[in-house]
């Protein structure tokens, strides 16, 4: 069973995904900002892979991902910046900080499903 | 003929079967990308090879079929069946010109004005006759052609040569792909080799190792040394799609024939020094290699200190002193060499003169000995050519095993020689009975004996061996049939699924071929007579889909192949009432037999159940055949049928039909052969106790009256049975009936390859084959069916 | 459980991924004379398929897939080289 972790501030984007991944046969756990997501990994949560918007309330996302890369067996996760068409400059800051990729808004499910399975062997 | 065209027509053969069976897939499911892609490959490779030789036409039309499938791969086309019959008649032309190929290394002078039809055919869905071979996959017009990179060097200088050859034939391109992953990249999740298998129209793909690996205690295992590089079909806006999250870790060009070349001349010296990996395999030294050749080193040396070895011994001590330098890079040439010479190059091959016994490892029973005691299988000159890599695909096969394609010839001169081997260890016995009968030493007698049980063990193991390399898939015979059940029931106007069963299933070669003609006859027979149309099985209340199942089953040292299909069945009492009217059966018969029996008597000849003769299976295609011929392997063949749910047809064949023991029979001073598994007994009947009923000679056999063959008399040759000696009486078992055979007398049971009747002969039915006794006669084997007909016929 | 380690035999199961590289490396290091089956497995991650470069643990079975079989699996069995012979038709 894979496990998604989705990171968002706005509900519908959190909505939308969440229901293409379930579809698929995901499980979705969600967050709403970065925060939240760290004290969920923080209590023994492990998803197999992370999607996160950039800009957040409380915990930006490019902060969050350096972060949860420092918890215990997030090292090697799949770790996508939901980034627009014109945040191209935080995408290189986004590797940096230890991102795997980015997604383009607005995502659909071919987009998300097949950047998963790109990332995500045997997904 | 040129070793590289003799190993291409071996692998046309393959591709051409898939090829085949993926179009006829792919009709059925037309949206299928792992088929499709199947298919591509499968054609794709083709054209590839079929670039390195001077057939443009072939080239040609196989280009066009490519970009037909390229397209249909792309989603730029849909396949529809007119464009299937088209690309099924391309490959079938191909393989047409192959045949020529093989006969006269060139293409029939008619290929152009063949294959122009069919081009044109092929390019119309993409839109007429074009020069680009990646239309539609790249919008500009004008290629860009990169300078060749210096990277390109560990794709190997053979590959990249073969790449040019063809890139220029066909006047396409590749994109090319270095990929150098940063050393911490698995700290942001990436792992190369994921995105590497999943570049689109993959063609190689080559791994760069660190030039130097750290020391095993302070490899980081999460520090990534690897890198990449790769050359593939799919285009440049592919590429940076696909790595668009490590642009800065890659490079990607563009090349054609032209630009690898100039790669190849201008850095083709560098190449060997910085890749010293593209050098031939062989002369890579393996550590464990090395040290599994330095045992066998030793363990000769030790051989020579010790013993004498001479002749044989002495040669087969060369052979694997020759390979196992081989290994360690010393090529050594012995031949003739005596014994000092030999010792003298073992020791200078392990570089010391004393043995140190504990270096010996005591692994001599490890494979790689044994690999190394056979004969060199590859120098290194000719080890790109004639060896074909590793079948790394071959599902479950045990890795490091070389899988070598074997001309069949080869293989088939082998058995011959298995069989020589078994005709002289014969002669053994012979002189055995020589010994003690004309030189009355019994015990060199037994002496001979001895020698003959152990040679007959390692024969057997000879000839079990060559065997093994004879067997082959039952999916050799079943190949043929997707398109064959196609093109017929698109003719027919029916719908048929075929399934298939147990291909794997094993049998000899020979077995397998001959099973060919059968296998048709019967499927045709089903297609023609059994299955109903759809609007008949409809109204039948079965679905409008008939199904035809081929399948194979190992049974002992049989194997079971099974046609049936779920058609109309055989009707008994329409069977019996032709079969009456054709003056087959009695009238009493008529009445009297039962359905099974009935359905029988299709295999009669001369019974054919057609009102209509069709021209599908009309032209002499009767049941009577098909069972002659299963009966000339061996073998016997049933069928049981449901009228109105259906037909199983069983053939039932030897595993092999290499070697068959016969008991060895005289009349008239010829011997004969019966093969043993007919015999049931051998038999002397005091001259009295013959008796005779209805003109026919008989012996009461334990209550049991059994017929008496005069062997002589259904053969036609002069000999009368001595009435002062008791009759010598072979009871063997025909058609689940005895009968006994009256012979001159019994000589004794032998092992024979027997091979088919040939010349005269050939048409001599009575005879199966023909053997070659150990004392150089050649024995002919008595086909017993036969023989009891032409003494019938004689009484 | 994608690692199957016995003393000298290993069997990699399915999708070995990078969180498995470590196990695999300790047992590559401790074992005498490797021996290690692909059969079953789906895909390496690079650690891994770097890790076997490395040791070159004797490969007991062939892998099923298709890309390992053909454009992996004779990198890891051959007598060495960059150079592969499988794959090796011109395209």
């Amino acid at each position: 069973m894979t496990t998604v972790m989705l990171v968002d501030d706005s509900a519908t984007m959190l909505m939308s995904l969440k229901s293409i991944l379930t579809k698929a046969g995901y499980t979705v756990e969600t967050a709403g900002h970065g925060k939240e997501a760290l004290d969920k990994l923080g209590k023994g949560l492990k998803p197999n892979l992370i999607i996160s918007d950039v800009n957040m309330p409380q915990m930006d996302g490019i902060t969050f991902v350096r972060e949860a890369r420092k918890s215990p067996g997030m090292r090697f996760t799949p770790m996508l910046m939901l980034t627009t068409e014109s945040e191209q400059s935080k995408r290189a800051e986004a590797k940096t900080a230890g991102a795997t990729g980015w997604l383009v808004k607005p995502v659909g499910p071919d987009q998300l499903l097949g950047v998963i399975k790109q990332v995500l062997p045997g997904a | 003929m040129n070793p590289l065209l003799a190993q291409f027509l071996a692998e046309a053969n393959d591709l051409l079967a898939s090829v085949d069976d993926g179009l006829l897939q792919l009709e059925r499911n037309p949206g299928d990308p792992e088929l499709v892609n199947e298919v591509f490959r499968a054609a794709h490779t083709f054209k590839g090879s079929s670039g390195l030789f001077d057939f443009p036409e072939l080239t040609r039309l196989t280009h066009a079929a490519e970009d037909l499938l390229d397209a249909v791969r792309g989603g730029r086309l849909a396949l529809d069946s007119g464009m299937a019959d088209d690309l099924l008649a391309a490959f079938d032309l191909i393989r047409g010109w192959l045949a020529h190929v093989t006969a006269h290394e060139r293409l029939p002078a008619t290929a152009g004005q063949d294959a122009a039809g069919l081009i044109t055919k092929l390019r119309a869905p993409l839109g007429g006759e074009t020069v680009a071979t990646d239309q539609g996959q790249e919008p500009s017009a004008v290629r860009r052609i990169d300078p060749p990179p210096e990277w390109l060097a560990p794709l190997g200088t053979e590959w990249l040569i073969e790449t040019a050859a063809w890139l220029s034939t066909t006047a396409s391109t590749l994109r090319f792909v270095r990929y150098l992953p940063d050393q911490d990249c698995f700290f942001r999740a990436e792992d190369p080799l994921h995105l590497v298998r999943q570049v689109p129209g993959l063609d190689r793909m080559t791994v760069i190792r660190p030039e130097q690996w750290p020391p095993r205690e302070e490899y980081d295992e999460y520090a990534c040394l690897l890198s990449f590089v790769v050359a593939t079909r799919a285009s440049t806006g592919e590429l940076e799609y696909l790595f668009r999250y490590v642009p800065d870790q890659i490079s990607i060009v563009e090349l054609d024939g032209a630009a690898i070349n100039r790669h190849l001349e201008g850095e083709e010296a560098e190449d060997l020094e910085t890749v010293p990996a593209a050098a031939p395999d062989a002369l890579h030294v393996d550590a464990r290699l090395a040290a599994d050749a330095r045992a066998v080193l030793t363990a000769a040396h030790r051989t020579l200190a010790v013993g004498e070895p001479t002749g044989t011994q002495l040669l087969a001590l060369i052979g694997s002193v020759t390979s196992a330098a081989l290994a360690l890079g010393v090529p050594l040439d012995l031949t003739g060499a005596d014994r000092e010479a030999v010792n003298a190059a073992v020791e200078g091959v392990l570089g010391r003169a004393p043995i140190e016994p504990a270096a010996t490892p005591p692994a001599v029973d490890h494979p790689v000995l044994a690999a190394l005691a056979a004969p060199p299988a590859a120098t290194p000159a000719g080890a790109p050519a004639d060896l074909p890599a590793a079948r790394a695909d071959d599902p479950g096969g045990q890795v490091g095993t070389r899988v070598l394609k074997v001309d069949q010839e080869k293989v088939d001169r082998l058995m011959e020689l298995v069989g020589e081997l078994n005709v002289a260890k014969n002669g053994l016995t012979f002189l055995a009975a020589a010994a003690e009968e004309e030189f009355g030493s019994r015990a060199l007698s037994r002496r001979i004996k001895d020698q003959y049980s152990g040679m007959h063990r390692i024969a057997e193991e000879l000839q079990a061996a060559v065997m093994d390399v004879r067997m082959l898939p039952l999916s050799v015979a079943f190949g043929r049939f997707p398109r064959l059940v196609r093109d017929l029931s698109r003719r027919l106007g029916k719908t048929i699924e075929l399934v298939t069963e147990g291909d794997d299933t094993m049998a000899d070669k020979d077995v397998i071929e001959a099973l060919g003609d059968p296998l048709v006859h019967l499927v045709r027979n089903s297609l023609d007579h059994g299955i109903e149309t759809s609007d008949e099985r409809i109204a039948a209340g079965k679905p409008g889909t008939a199904r035809l199942t081929l399948a194979a089953v190992a049974d002992g040292d049989a194997v079971l192949v099974e046609v049936s299909d779920d058609g109309r069945g055989v009707d008994p009492m329409r069977v019996k009432r032709k079969a009456y009217e054709k003056g087959l059966i009695s009238e009493e018969e008529l009445e009297s037999l039962s359905d099974t029996e009935a359905v029988d008597l299709v295999f009669r000849a001369g019974f054919s159940t057609a009102d209509q003769i069709s021209d599908l299976s009309g032209r002499g295609v009767g049941m009577d055949a098909v069972r002659a011929s299963v009966e000339k392997l061996g073998g016997t063949v049933t069928m049981r049928s449901e009228l109105g749910s259906g037909t199983v047809t069983r053939l039932r064949l030897p595993l092999s039909m290499a070697v068959t023991q016969v008991m060895v029979v005289s009349v008239a001073g010829q011997r004969f052969g019966v093969p043993v598994d007919l015999v049931v007994e051998t038999v002397r009947v005091p001259a009295a106790e013959m008796g005779r009923v209805l003109h026919q000679d008989v012996v009461v056999m334990r209550g049991e009256v059994v017929p008496v063959i005069d062997l002589a008399r259904a053969l036609q040759m002069p000999w009368a049975p001595d009435d002062s000696r008791d009759r010598a009486v072979l009871i063997v078992s025909v058609n689940g009936q005895r009968v006994g055979l009256l012979v001159e007398q019994f000589h004794r049971e032998v092992d024979v390859i027997l091979k088919p009747m040939e010349g005269l002969l050939a048409y001599a039915d009575e005879f199966s084959g023909t053997a070659l006794l150990g004392d150089g006669l050649v024995l002919l084997v008595l086909n017993l069916k036969e023989v009891l007909g032409l003494a019938a016929r004689a009484a | 459980m994608p690692l199957e380690l016995h003393d000298e035999n290993a069997s990699l199961i399915g999708v070995v991924t990078v969180d498995e590289v470590e196990q695999l490396v300790g047992w590559l290091r401790s074992s005498q004379r490797p021996r290690v089956s692909l059969r079953r497995c789906n895909h390496l991650h690079t650690g891994a398929l770097q890790a076997l470069l490395l040791f070159r643990p004797k490969i007991s079975a062939a892998p099923k897939d298709a890309f390992l079989a053909a454009q992996v699996l004779p990198l890891l069995t051959g007598a060495g080289g960059d150079t592969s012979r499988q794959g090796n038709e011109p395209p």
